[in-house]
C-alpha cells in the first residue's frame, strides 16, 4: 500500500464551499480511490432547534451566502407547510422574483468568474492568469456584460429582499414589503438591456461549447440518476414536484416534496463532511443522481419560456436528452439564465407584482411537520421543520443542493481521472487556440 | 497607475456571503481588481494552500478572513493568514464576533454530530467523518481569541459599499472612517417614546411602515446594533436581528445592551416579559454569542474539560 501514489489538490478552488480532492495511483498506474472531500460542516440543523420557526427564515439563509435566497425561500416555505398557511398569490410572486433573480446572478457568477477562465485562457494556463481578474483586464468587453448580469440580479433582490445577501422580507404567511411601483418602472426601464447581455451570454457559450466539443462529449462523461423540480414537466425553480429520471433517460419518479423519504437517502461517507443523497429505491451507490443545472434539463420536458425553451432544444440537439456530460452543465446554466431573464420580464410586466395585498394578518402557529422545497442554482433544495404548539422549531432535516451533486461529482471525477491517468486521453483532446493567450 | 497591493482573502468555515458582498461593488470591480495583487483567494484564483504557507512571513499587505475556526484546517488557514499578512481583517460578523456558526456553542460538540451524521430523517446509525478530513474543534473560540486581528469590519455580510470604502482606504494605507451611529439613526421610522403593552412575533399582525418596531412591540435590534448597514432591513418592514454587531467599541455585549434598551421600553413584568420573549438568547446574541459575556463562559467550560 505505501507504494500508492497520492495526489492531494487542497483546497479545490473557485467553488463554492470548502473541499479538497485525493486521489489514489496504485502501483500498476490505475486509478484506485478519488474522494472529494468536503473539509466543513456548521451544524444548522442542530442550532436551529430551540429557535422560533419563523426566525429560521433569517437564520438557515446564513447556510449560503451564494444561494441564501433559495434558503429563506425553502425555509419559509417549510415554516407555512408545517402551520398549513398559504401566502397571497402577490407575495408568491414577489418571492418568484426574488428567486429568479438569483438564478440569474448566481448563474453569471458561476458561468463568467468560476467556469469561464478555463476556456479564456485554457485549462493549461498558468494559475496567476486563469481567473476573473484576468478576464477583466483581457477581454473588458465580456467582463463587463458579466458584471452587469450580476449587479442586475443582486440589486433586484435588495429591491425586494431589503438585502441582496441573506434577504429578510420573507415570513409566515407573506411578504414584510411590497414592491413599489416606481421601483417596477425603474427595473423594468433596465429589461431591455439585461436581456441583450443575456442574448451576449448564449453567443459566447454556443462559441464555447463548439470551441470545446471535443471535451464536451469526451472527458468526464457520468451516466447517473438525476433530480430536478418541474411544474407538470415543465422546468420550474420555486414550486412544484420533484422528478428523478434514471441513467437511460426514463423518469422513474414523480413525487410530492413532502414525501422525500421514500426516495431520498443519506449516505455517509468516510471521507466527507457532505452526505452523499442518493435515489432511496435504488440504494447506493447504484442509486446516485445529479442535481443542478444539467439535471433539471434533463429531467424537464421542457421550459418554461419561449427563448429558454429553443435554447434548450438546440443544446439537446448536441448533447441529447439525457446528457451525461458534465461540461454541458455550463451549457444548461446558460439555458436556464435565459428562463430566469424571461421570467423576470413576465413578473415585472404582471400588475400584481406591485399588489400590497402580501401578507395574512392573522397567522396562528401550530404543532406540525413541514417540508419546503425550491431549486438553488447548484440544486434541489429541501428543508423539513418539526413544530411545536407554540411555534418553537424541535427538529430540523436539511437536505441542501449540493450534497445531492457530491456522489455524482465523485463519479465523474473517477472517470476523469481514469481518462487522464490511465488513458492519457487529455493528451489527444482537440483544444482550440485560447482566445486569449497569455 | 499604483503598484498593485498584495492580498490574501482566506475563508473559514463560512457561507461565502463577504465575498459575494465584494464582488457585488459591481463595476468598481474594474478599478479595486486591478489595484490587487490577489496571493491567495481560493474561491476565484487556483493558488494552493501550500502557495499561502510558501510566501514569506509579514510580505503581503493586507488579508481578509471571512468565516470561523470551526476545524483544525480552519483554524490553520485563520493562523497561516496572520503569520503572512501584516495588517488582517476580520471581515464579516462571523469572523468579529463568532456570527450564526456561534450558535453552534449552545450546545456539545457530540449533540451536533448526533443529528448531522447519526441520526435523523434521512440518516441511522451514519459514523462521524473521518479520513482526509480535518476534526472539528470542539467549541467555536472567536478568532479574535486564536490571533491578533487589526480590523474589524462587521456584517452579515458588510455591504458592497462599506467593503469598497474599506478596501479604497486600505489600499492607500490610510485610517478607514466609519460613523459610530447605530441602526437606528438611518430608520426613517417615526418614534414616539411610548412603552410597550405586549411583544408580537415578527408574523403577527400587520405592522405600521411609518411607526418604530419596537414601539409596536417586535422586538428590534437597531438601538444595540452598529448601522453600517444603513438600515436596510428596517426600512424594507423587517426587525433588525443584528447583524453588524454592536456600535463601537467593537467588543462591547451587544445582548446585555439589548436586553437593556427591551427593559426601558417594555415595562412587563419579568413573568410576562418572559413568556413572550421567545428563545432570548438565540435572539439578542444571534451573531456575537461567541464573544458575549455568556458565551465566554461557554468556552471557559470547554477549557475546564479538557483541563
Amino acid at each position: 500500500m505505501s507504494e500508492d501514489k497520492i495526489i492531494r489538490i487542497d483546497p479545490v478552488t473557485r467553488l463554492e464551499g470548502h473541499g479538497s480532492l485525493t486521489l489514489k495511483l496504485g502501483k500498476d498506474g490505475k486509478v484506485k480511490d478519488v474522494q472529494f472531500n468536503v473539509s466543513s460542516t456548521r451544524f444548522f440543523e442542530k442550532f436551529l432547534e430551540g429557535r422560533p420557526m419563523e426566525e429560521a427564515p433569517r437564520i438557515a439563509s446564513r447556510i449560503c451566502g451564494i444561494c441564501p435566497i433559495p434558503h429563506h425561500l425553502a425555509s419559509v416555505k417549510t415554516v407555512e407547510a408545517a402551520w398549513g398557511i398559504t401566502p397571497p398569490p402577490a407575495a408568491v410572486k414577489i418571492r418568484r422574483l426574488m428567486i429568479e433573480a438569483k438564478q440569474l446572478s448566481s448563474h453569471a457568477i458561476h458561468f463568467y468568474a468560476l467556469a469561464a477562465p478555463d476556456f479564456v485562457f485554457g485549462p493549461f494556463a498558468d494559475p496567476s492568469v486563469r481567473n476573473v481578474a484576468a478576464v477583466l483586464k483581457h477581454l473588458p468587453d465580456v467582463a463587463v456584460q458579466a458584471i452587469k448580469l450580476m449587479e442586475f440580479g443582486q440589486e433586484l433582490i435588495k429591491t425586494v429582499g431589503a438585502k441582496a445577501i441573506h434577504p429578510t422580507t420573507a415570513i409566515p404567511g407573506g411578504q414584510l414589503t411590497p414592491l413599489k411601483e416606481e421601483d417596477r418602472d425603474l427595473w423594468l426601464g433596465r429589461v431591455p438591456e439585461m436581456l441583450e447581455n443575456i442574448h451576449k451570454t448564449v453567443d459566447l457559450a454556443k462559441k464555447v461549447v463548439n470551441d470545446y466539443i471535443d471535451v464536451v462529449t469526451k472527458v468526464a462523461v457520468a451516466p447517473t440518476y438525476y433530480i430536478g423540480l418541474t411544474n407538470k414537466g415543465v422546468l420550474d425553480i420555486y414550486e412544484g414536484t420533484v422528478r428523478v429520471m434514471d441513467p437511460e433517460g426514463n423518469i422513474v419518479a414523480d413525487f410530492e416534496p413532502k414525501d422525500y423519504t421514500q426516495y431520498y437517502g443519506e449516505h455517509i461517507p468516510d471521507h466527507s463532511y457532505a452526505t452523499h443523497i442518493y435515489y432511496k429505491p435504488v440504494g447506493y451507490p447504484e442509486g446516485i443522481w445529479r442535481t443542478n443545472t444539467l439535471a433539471r434539463c434533463n429531467v424537464a420536458d421542457k421550459m418554461a419560456t419561449p427563448l429558454a425553451d429553443a435554447a434548450l432544444k438546440e443544446m439537446r440537439e448536441l448533447v441529447g436528452r439525457p446528457s451525461h456530460h458534465t461540461f454541458a452543465y455550463h451549457y444548461a446554466r446558460v439555458v436556464e439564465m435565459v428562463q430566469a431573464a424571461e421570467w423576470i420580464k413576465t413578473l415585472l410586466e404582471d400588475p400584481e407584482i406591485v399588489s400590497t395585498d402580501i401578507k395574512l394578518s392573522d397567522v396562528e402557529p401550530r404543532a406540525g411537520e413541514g417540508v419546503g422545497l425550491v431549486e438553488a442554482p447548484r440544486g434541489t433544495l429541501l428543508h423539513n421543520y418539526e413544530s411545536d404548539d407554540k411555534g418553537m422549531l424541535v427538529k430540523a432535516n436539511l437536505i441542501v443542493a449540493t450534497n445531492n451533486n457530491i456522489a455524482g461529482i465523485e463519479k465523474s471525477l473517477m472517470v476523469a481521472a481514469k481518462q487522464i491517468f490511465e488513458d492519457k486521453a487529455h493528451e489527444s483532446l482537440k483544444l482550440p487556440e485560447p482566445m486569449v493567450k497569455t | 497607475m499604483a503598484e498593485p497591493v498584495s492580498i490574501a482573502m482566506g475563508q473559514g468555515s463560512s457561507c461565502w456571503g463577504c465575498f459575494q458582498s465584494l464582488i457585488d461593488i459591481h463595476m468598481n470591480l474594474a478599478t479595486v481588481l486591478p489595484a490587487l495583487d490577489i496571493k491567495y483567494w481560493q474561491c476565484v484564483t487556483d493558488y494552493k494552500l501550500s502557495d499561502l504557507e510558501g510566501y514569506p512571513d509579514k510580505s503581503i499587505v493586507v488579508g481578509l478572513y471571512e468565516g470561523v475556526a470551526r476545524t483544525e484546517e480552519d483554524l490553520h488557514l485563520l493562523k497561516t493568514m496572520r503569520e503572512k499578512c501584516q495588517i488582517l481583517v476580520a471581515f464579516g460578523s462571523c469572523s468579529c464576533f463568532g456570527g450564526i456558526p456561534g450558535l453552534a456553542n449552545f450546545y456539545d460538540l457530540e449533540e451536533c454530530l448526533d443529528v448531522k451524521f447519526r441520526e435523523n430523517k434521512t440518516v441511522s446509525g451514519g459514523k462521524v467523518p473521518t479520513e482526509n478530513v480535518p476534526p472539528f474543534e470542539p467549541v467555536i473560540v472567536p478568532n479574535n481569541q486564536i490571533v491578533d486581528i487589526d480590523i474589524y469590519l462587521p456584517g452579515c455580510p458588510p455591504t458592497s459599499d462599506l467593503i469598497l470604502t474599506a478596501i479604497t482606504a486600505l489600499l492607500k494605507g490610510e485610517e478607514i472612517k466609519l460613523d459610530p451611529h447605530t441602526v437606528c439613526h438611518y430608520c426613517s421610522r417615526e418614534k414616539k417614546d411610548t412603552p410597550i403593552e405586549k411583544v408580537l412575533r415578527p408574523y403577527e399582525g400587520i405592522a405600521d411602515p411609518d411607526r418604530c418596531l419596537l414601539e409596536q412591540g417586535y422586538i428590534c435590534l437597531g438601538s444595540a446594533t452598529w448601522g453600517l448597514c444603513e438600515g436596510q432591513c428596517v426600512n424594507k418592514g423587517a426587525t433588525c436581528r443584528g447583524c453588524f454587531g454592536p456600535p463601537p467599541p467593537i467588543m462591547q455585549d451587544q445582548g446585555a445592551n439589548a436586553i437593556s434598551m427591551l427593559g426601558t421600553y417594555a415595562p412587563l413584568p419579568p413573568e410576562e416579559l418572559k413568556e413572550q420573549v421567545k428563545d432570548p438568547l438565540g435572539l439578542f446574541n444571534r451573531f456575537t454569542y461567541a464573544t458575549s459575556h455568556l458565551g465566554s463562559m461557554r468556552i471557559k467550560r470547554e477549557e475546564a474539560k479538557k483541563r
